[in-house]
């Protein structure tokens, strides 16, 4: 295989974890630009690529929820590159009128300034009734008090010929808590991501369509000493930009039976290498490629968990940056085995 | 309009030989459907094997078809 092809490769950073590098507002894009420089063909995630109202496309970047693709690791799910997805807009019937306004006004945007093919939209019949928690962990998690009004809504898009769904539901606004001040001034856990996950996760997989989340919140009175991590989330009224433009390109999802797309489809064992924070290897995308022989390299990026090599007794590529790991990724890509760049350099091993 | 529900669990598995992924969904499915999960520590125990800790959210009642 010639050294130009790319090495399809996975990037996970788990969302509600308090990653310092992709734990905020899309922080982890520039790790991702790199890594899909890096690889040729990078698999990523909403909660890398989302800034809210920053966003990047990238062709060499494949934008796929979090449940989709541990079902692609597992291989149960094939990825179909489009040129562009119809995103349909499911929004929470418990969004104010204003919003809300606001809310279309970002669609109607995409469509005139980006050139996206966005609607129809779509209101649940009843409010969606999120709500937000920590696990034991203290790792974000959340609820919904209404997954069929979700599921009904999203039924109502794919019907009406929507390809995507990008879905705006009211958060609670908690504006004094310290979860949330400590989030804008970079030290804490995103509160929303892991409702937000529950929400993304349910909708594609009953689906089987590209689905990303976007919350509905009041605005934030001004905090100059805002983290740089955290700004995207407060430049606008909306976090829906970044998911309707990282699902304009999201690749169909196909069950891993379906045939006569040839190489045109992307299939797990075509994956190279998978990426994840080393204090958080215990997610089912990575075990899913450890269990299949796919390097896993496991880079240092503090985070609330210490889930790491050593405790699941996973082999590793350890690095300490991401810029490291594009190096790996490169090393991989070339043809150079990785071992033979570190020093002391192990001895050959003799079988008995 | 039927009542399926979403629930958080919270799972402590003794590890056991062979591959991970296979004893976390069996674990997790005798509760419902899982919707996402993570192991989210790992503790080490003399002469016992590990005790994971694994955080969900499931998904139960009937089935949902899309």
């Amino acid at each position: 295989m010639p050294s130009n092809s790319p090495l399809p490769t996975i990037l996970v950073i788990p969302t509600g974890i308090g990653c310092a590098l992709g734990g905020y507002a899309g922080d982890a894009l520039p790790a991702a630009r790199l890594l899909a420089a890096a690889s040729g063909c990078l698999i990523t995630h909403p909660n890398v690529m989302n800034g809210a109202a920053l966003y990047w496309s990238d062709p060499r970047i494949h934008y796929v929820e979090g449940s989709s693709l541990d079902r692609f690791a597992a291989g149960e799910l094939l990825l179909r590159p489009v040129r562009q997805q119809r995103v349909g807009l499911l929004l929470d019937a418990g969004i104010e009128p204003e919003l809300r306004a606001r809310h279309l006004q970002v669609a109607a945007g995409c469509r005139a300034t980006l050139g996206l093919d966005t609607g129809p939209v779509v209101t649940t019949m009843v409010p969606l009734e999120v709500s937000l928690s920590l696990g034991a962990s203290g790792v974000s998690w959340g609820q919904l008090g209404r997954p069929e009004a979700l599921l009904a809504a999203g039924r109502q898009l794919k019907a009406a010929g929507a390809t995507a769904i990008a879905v705006v539901a009211r958060f609670p606004d908690d504006p004094d808590s310290e979860a949330l001040a400590a989030y804008r001034a970079g030290s804490g856990v995103d509160a929303l991501a892991g409702a937000e996950a529950v929400i993304s996760h349910l909708l594609s997989r009953e689906l089987g369509l590209p689905c990303a989340h976007a919350p509905a919140l009041a605005p934030l009175p001004l905090d100059p000493e805002l983290d740089p991590r955290a700004a995207g989330e407060e430049l606008g009224f909306t976090f829906l930009p970044c998911v309707l433009v990282g699902l304009s390109r999201a690749p169909d999802l196909l069950p891993v039976a379906a045939q006569g797309f040839g190489d045109k489809v992307l299939a797990i064992d075509a994956v190279g290498a998978v990426i994840a924070p080393a204090g958080a290897l215990g997610g089912a995308a990575v075990l899913a490629c450890a269990e299949r022989g796919i390097p896993v390299i496991a880079v240092d990026n503090p985070c609330l968990l210490s889930v790491s090599a050593e405790a699941l007794e996973l082999e590793v590529l350890p690095a300490a940056s991401y810029s490291e790991a594009a190096g790996l990724v490169l090393a991989l890509r070339e043809g150079i085995a990785p071992a033979a760049l570190r020093r002391p350099l192990s001895s050959l091993q003799e079988l008995g | 309009m039927s009542s399926a529900q979403l629930h958080p669990l919270l799972l402590q598995l003794e590890r056991q030989s062979g591959p991970l992924l296979a004893q976390i969904e069996a674990a997790l499915c005798c509760h419902g459907r899982p919707l996402r999960w993570a192991i989210t520590a790992v503790k080490q125990r003399p002469g016992e094997p590990p005790l994971l800790q694994i955080e969900a959210v499931l998904l139960s009642g009937p089935e949902l078809h899309g």
